[in-house]
């Protein structure tokens, strides 16, 4: 079982697990239960005090809140792993994560070292310091301190840091001397080269610099730490010695140099970075200044591995992102670099105050951990139960994490309709104690808006783009979605001010007339419960009253935002189903068509299996087809399941909590629970009593009539009509579509691709996803070039320049083969198949972009296939 | 600098590694060969941080900005070459292969000896002036392309089995030198003797058709008298006079090529050798040169992201496991306005040791892999 992100990179001293007492509060009581209070609590009062929000001690000084309850199976599966970067307190019943809880890190050890601080960890360093010198009593590096190399000294164990002052600026005046000077001119350290080297014999590595002598008022004396017989091992984490100690000094770059606000992580890679940073900083300023445009990326080879460098300058900031160009390709990490810029611009205002503020270090450190997991580690993150939706997630990341847009899952019309009122009622705030009326007192916050995800998924959003995507950036981060994606969360309550971009940029419109943004501040409220997971972008100050200090989470919107949240607990079972039915488009899966031998190619135009998919989608309809289905299925892909889930008697909402239980794969329980319905077609009225119970308690039961039974029937119909490709057969094998307006994207769900394992179709994925990202590339150009030319209409100046490159592409396909990979029959050769990967770029009448896989056996246009994509596609 | 006048430009430096001494700069400005040069101090700061990083192991390969890719490449531990291109579409595998041609056009003239042991230099910087002058400046738009401005009519086993650089750099370099009847010429070989010079004896037998020899130091150009060529290249005369013709079009008269092909180019990766033409339907647009830069750039881009490099090539590419039991067998590309039947058409196809690539402006874009197949399938004779 993988930890939960947030947990994941985090540590925390073992002995501290037992917990602490005060929050064993309300264990045994269930959901309704600690709902009650709702409403009845508000921060403005202290009328209520009896019942309090259980995260409400989790409120830092800040305001800001970050409460997380699992639901108690992840609870059970998480106890055994410790490490946690949060204070972590173990009650019997829940986990509360509190967020940049360092303060009281008596036992908090840090991982990632500030560069800012003198380095007090020794721990951090590698081991090789300590071996390669076991003899020695006292072993020194020197460190210098960047920003006025100047510092203190730290000594632990059997070596110590000291911080010397050095300025190179000696160097011009005594450069020319004479040669192997620096170490005395410079620091201060006198050694005798010639002396201890004859015995040892080490010439080719170079010789160990002992300490012979202190040059008198040199910087080592002066520090008091350095004594003469110790051994200079590394300036500035560059390992030194007798050989390259000239050439390490001379590099130290003189005190005008930047200082480096953060660094992250410690390795020895990132070592080597830092310590040529002189070169990042260089082809800033000088590429600059050449071209008239800012340096994005540089590639360099590092201890032979080649590592993308991706530049982000803002202000007089220059943020640098490396990573290894074999984990992590150019065009991603340029989306990764502008998705951390965004992000921390989201939560801190600017990139100057991220990384200015003493206070925000570990935050930092926290949010780098999780960003380098998530860049290099993908499939530890995604930790969902099945191993297949795992691999999905970790081979479409490469893609779909770059993408200006949330995933988003079509819901029927009715469903949508209902969500749509919901979030509405909410917005209004015009219940109870957020009416003005009620206090005769300006309410706290206006709610400008909020997007319902269930599952991952954005299914709602009543936000403009740029704050939908903010928001979603920022859960995308912090590991929010795919926690939601199995049922994760028992409790989720995030609270923080942020700077969303769309309501905080000053507009160019001079216009007084125009509306203009009110210069208030922004508050983000999550809330998560089970599946759903609700965002809430709230506006203090303009017509609400103004924020003063940090406010924590206000209890009523907390509490109110909770309430719609449980107002579409009865809407599960209808989501789930769509979740489960895949019904639009349908897709087929690559290993169908790897039939080696010439009967079953003939078979494939008539095969039950081919031919019906696509009529999985009818499974709510008709019983018939969909038993002929499942027999098919499973006869084909699992063997029948001996023991009939238990589920059977309540299976649509309880199917989809069985998903969420079973440690196994997610098909298997959406398998038994579909097996379940078409055992006992009775069933099916069964389950619709029940929602229709739990839709009573719903605040707006104007929808409710007719809602079941016609969506099931029409809803359905047009959905088998989804069928991408042309031709007989459906050869749909994946499909990504950006709709860049709205924010959003639609692709196969975990669902959907679970439904067609074999051993080729996730090896296509994962080929799809990265063919597609050197597309997109292209088509970025193409969309900068188009910028440009919008800026530059009317001057033709670069119209002379623009034969040389293939812009504006519109659309680019690949034509991939592929065989099974294990092929053990001599005597024929390995099947072929044949698929296309095409990605098309459409700039009128709105932005979108469409990557298709499909098999080769039809040809495809993708202006048909994106028009049927992109028919109906609305937020 | 800085202000509008970097768009479009190529500069391209030669240092002395250890010195950080100039050799030669280059730079041309929309192909053609431009005076602008890149101030002193940017040259010593591009060689400094590239420099500044080897002292620390770290080797900096490249650099991009919003309009512009550097491309830094040490020789020996003697030579930096880099280039800096603001050229649109430009893409670092073709600086890197730019590179290469040049470091190989510089031994093919100076040899790899002095190179490598720069004792002198002024002189070393005097030779490669004298040696690249004119050779620089033809070649300089040819650079880095696959275009052989001089193309290999015929020739023997031993002359195709040559190394890629100098098969690729004596047809410039012949097409470089200006016209003579006969040519007795010093050259290394940069991948076959970059030590030991060769001679290339030129010798035109027709107008625009020149033999070219590469022999050790026997025998002398004299004896390659009017009469030993009148023997052996008499009785060819005609077949000679009708390849004159051919050169720009690079398929024989009547090669049956489909009407909607503006340029191809088909490559022999086992082979060495490529075909290459840009003027099958002349009269219509783009421009012939328009046309080499389309497949030029798409050349650059499939082979960067999707074909494996060609065999011997340098470059070492990033594949995991998983992309390589998924192999790209085409890939076409669709670019210009959103109109239909406008813009052009770009198909690349690998089918054994052949590559084509066909430009085309009006085929949809569902007919294209048809196209390149009937078309390789034609050309397959021939190459």
């Amino acid at each position: 079982m993988m930890a939960s992100p947030i947990s994941c990179s985090s540590r925390h001293s073992p002995d501290e697990l037992p917990g602490d007492p005060s929050s064993q509060e309300d264990e045994d009581c269930d959901y309704e239960d600690r709902v009650s209070y709702s409403g009845s609590y508000s921060s403005a009062s202290s009328d209520y005090d009896e019942v309090e929000p259980e995260w409400l001690d989790s409120v830092q000084k800040n305001g800001e809140l970050f409460y997380l309850e699992l639901s108690e199976d992840e609870e059970e599966s998480l106890l055994p792993e410790t490490p946690t970067v949060n204070h972590v307190r173990f009650s019997e019943n829940e986990i509360i994560i509190e967020e940049d809880d360092y303060k009281e890190g008596k036992k908090y050890e840090p991982k990632l070292k500030r560069f800012t601080k003198i380095l007090k960890t020794k721990s951090l360093l590698p081991k090789r310091y300590n071996k390669k010198n076991r003899n020695d009593n006292e072993l020194v590096s020197i460190l210098k301190h960047q920003s006025n190399q100047k510092t203190g000294v730290v000594v632990q164990q059997r070596y110590k840091d000291v911080n010397v002052y050095v300025n190179p600026k000696k160097l011009t005046v005594t450069k020319a001397k004479e040669q192997l000077k620096l170490l005395e001119v410079l620091v201060g350290i006198i050694h005798q080269s010639k002396w201890s080297w004859k015995k040892s014999g080490k010439q080719g590595s170079g010789e160990r610099l002992v300490v012979h002598g202190l040059l008198p008022g040199g910087s080592a004396m002066k520090s008091g730490q350095i004594l003469i017989g110790d051994v200079l091992l590394a300036v500035n984490d560059v390992d030194v010695t007798s050989e390259n100690i000239e050439r390490v000094l001379s590099c130290i770059p003189g005190p005008m140099q930047q200082e480096i606000l953060y660094h992250c992580p410690v390795s020895d890679a990132s070592q080597k970075l830092k310590s040529v940073r002189g070169i990042f900083l260089t082809l800033c300023d000088m590429l600059e200044n050449v071209t008239g445009t800012q340096v994005t990326s540089s590639s360099l080879l590092l201890n032979g591995k080649q590592i993308h460098v991706a530049y982000w300058k803002e202000s007089d900031k220059l943020l640098l992102i490396g990573l290894p160009a074999e984990e992590v390709p150019l065009p991603q990490l340029r989306n990764m670099i502008g998705d951390v810029a965004q992000t921390l611009k989201f939560m801190y205002g600017s990139l100057d105050s991220a990384f200015c503020q003493v206070e925000n270090v570990p935050r930092l450190d926290h949010f780098f951990s999780l960003f380098f997991q998530r860049a290099l580690q993908p499939a530890k993150l995604h930790s969902s139960a099945s191993p297949s939706a795992r691999q999905y997630d970790a081979s479409s990341a490469v893609l779909l994490d770059g993408l200006p847009g949330v995933r988003w899952l079509t819901l029927p019309q009715e469903i949508k309709m209902e969500l749509d009122t919901a979030l509405s009622d909410l917005e209004a705030a015009d219940f109870a104690e957020l009416s003005e009326d009620y206090y005769d007192m300006r309410r706290l916050y206006t709610i400008l808006g909020s997007s319902l995800f269930y599952k991952g998924y954005l299914i709602c959003s009543h936000l403009p783009k740029d704050d939908l995507i903010d928001i979603a950036v920022y859960c995308r981060h912090y590991g929010l979605l795919p926690l939601a994606a199995k049922q994760r969360i028992g409790q989720l309550v995030i609270w923080r001010e942020v700077f969303p971009r769309h309501h905080l940029q000053p507009s160019a419109d001079s216009n007084t007339e125009v509306f203009r943004e009110p210069e208030g501040r922004y508050f983000l409220l999550i809330v998560g419960l089970k599946y759903y997971m609700l965002c809430v972008l709230l506006e203090a100050g303009g017509c609400a009253s103004k924020a003063v200090g940090n406010p924590g989470p206000d209890c009523i919107y907390v509490d109110q935002v909770k309430t719609t949240l449980h107002q579409l607990e009865g809407i599960d079972c209808h989501i789930n189903e769509r979740l489960t039915s895949s019904p639009s488009p349908c897709l087929s899966c690559a290993d169908w068509f790897l039939t080696g031998s010439h009967e079953k190619l003939d078979n494939l135009t008539t095969s039950p299996i081919l031919s019906r998919l696509p009529g999985t989608s009818k499974v709510a309809t008709s019983p018939t087809c969909r038993r002929i289905l499942f027999g098919d299925y499973s006869l084909k892909t699992r063997k029948p399941s001996p023991s009939r889930s238990s589920g059977g008697s309540d299976n649509g909402c309880e199917g989809g909590e069985g998903v969420g239980l079973s440690p196994h794969a997610i098909p298997n329980a959406v398998w038994k629970q579909r097996e379940s319905q078409g055992s006992d077609g009775s069933e099916e009225s069964g389950a619709l009593l029940k929602v229709t119970k739990k839709k009573a308690t719903l605040p707006n039961p104007f929808h409710l009539g007719n809602l079941k039974k016609d969506l099931s029937e029409k809803e359905l119909e047009i959905y088998n009509t989804m069928k991408l490709t042309s031709g007989p057969e459906n050869t749909l094998f994946h499909y990504v579509a950006l709709e860049t307006v709205q924010g959003i994207f639609i692709t196969p769900t975990h669902e959907e691709v679970a439904q067609l394992s074999g051993s080729i179709h996730p090896q296509l994925i994962k080929n799809f996803h990265q063919c597609c990202l050197s597309i997109r590339a292209v088509f970025q150009q193409t969309l900068v070039e188009e910028k440009k030319k919008a800026l530059n209409r009317g001057d033709h100046s670069g119209s002379t320049n623009s034969i040389s490159s293939l812009n504006p592409v519109k659309e680019y396909g690949v034509l991939f083969e592929c065989s099974p990979e294990k092929w053990t029959d001599q005597r024929k050769a390995p099947p072929v198949m044949a698929y296309w990967v095409v990605g098309r770029l459409f700039l009128h009448p709105k932005l979108q972009e469409l990557y298709v896989c499909f098999h080769d056996s039809v040809t495809e246009i993708a202006i048909e296939m994106a028009f049927k994509l992109f028919f109906g596609l609305t937020l | 600098m800085g202000e509008e006048g970097t768009k479009g430009t190529v500069h391209l430096l030669c240092l002395a590694a250890s010195s950080g001494v100039p050799l030669f700069c280059r730079s041309s400005r929309g192909g053609a060969p431009a005076r602008q040069q890149l101030p002193f101090s940017v040259i010593g700061s591009l060689n400094g941080v590239h420099m500044f990083g080897q002292n620390l192991e770290v080797q900096l390969r490249s650099a991009r900005t919003e309009d512009t890719t550097v491309v830094w490449k040490s020789f020996h531990d003697s030579i930096t070459l880099i280039v800096l291109s603001s050229e649109e579409g430009t893409s670092e595998l073709r600086l890197e292969r730019l590179l290469q041609m040049v470091f190989g056009a510089m031994v093919l003239l100076v040899g790899l000896e002095e190179l490598t042991n720069i004792r002198n230099v002024e002189r070393l910087k005097k030779e490669l002036r004298e040696a690249l002058s004119g050779f620089a400046e033809a070649a300089g738009t040819a650079f880095g392309s696959l275009v052989v401005s001089g193309r290999v009519v015929a020739a023997t086993e031993s002359w195709w089995r040559l190394g890629t650089p100098e098969a690729v750099l004596l047809p410039w370099l012949v097409g470089s030198l200006p016209p003579q009847a006969a040519r007795d010429y010093p050259v290394y070989l940069p991948h076959g003797s970059p030590t030991v010079p060769h001679r290339l004896l030129t010798l035109t037998l027709l107008p625009g058709l020149e033999l070219c020899l590469l022999c050790g130091p026997r025998p002398p150009l004299s004896q390659l008298d009017p009469q030993l060529l009148d023997r052996w290249w008499q009785p060819v005369l005609d077949p000679l006079r009708a390849c004159v013709p051919l050169g720009p079009r690079a398929l024989p008269a009547g090669f049956p090529l489909h009407m909607d092909i503006l340029g191809l180019l088909l490559l022999h990766l086992e082979l060495k050798r490529c075909l290459f033409t840009v003027e099958p339907s002349a009269d219509q647009e783009p421009s012939p040169e328009h046309r080499r830069r389309l497949l030029r750039a798409f050349y650059t881009l499939v082979t960067a992201s999707h074909f494996p490099p060609e065999p011997g090539s340098p470059e070492e590419k990033v594949e995991d496991a998983a992309q390589r039991s998924q192999v790209p067998r085409a890939c076409y590309l669709v670019s210009g306005p959103e109109e239909p039947g406008t813009g052009w058409r770009l198909v690349a196809l690998q089918s054994g040791p052949r590559r084509l690539l066909l430009l085309s402006a009006q085929s949809p874009t569902h007919a294209l892999r048809g196209l390149a197949t009937h078309t390789l399938h034609a050309l397959t004779p021939l190459l």
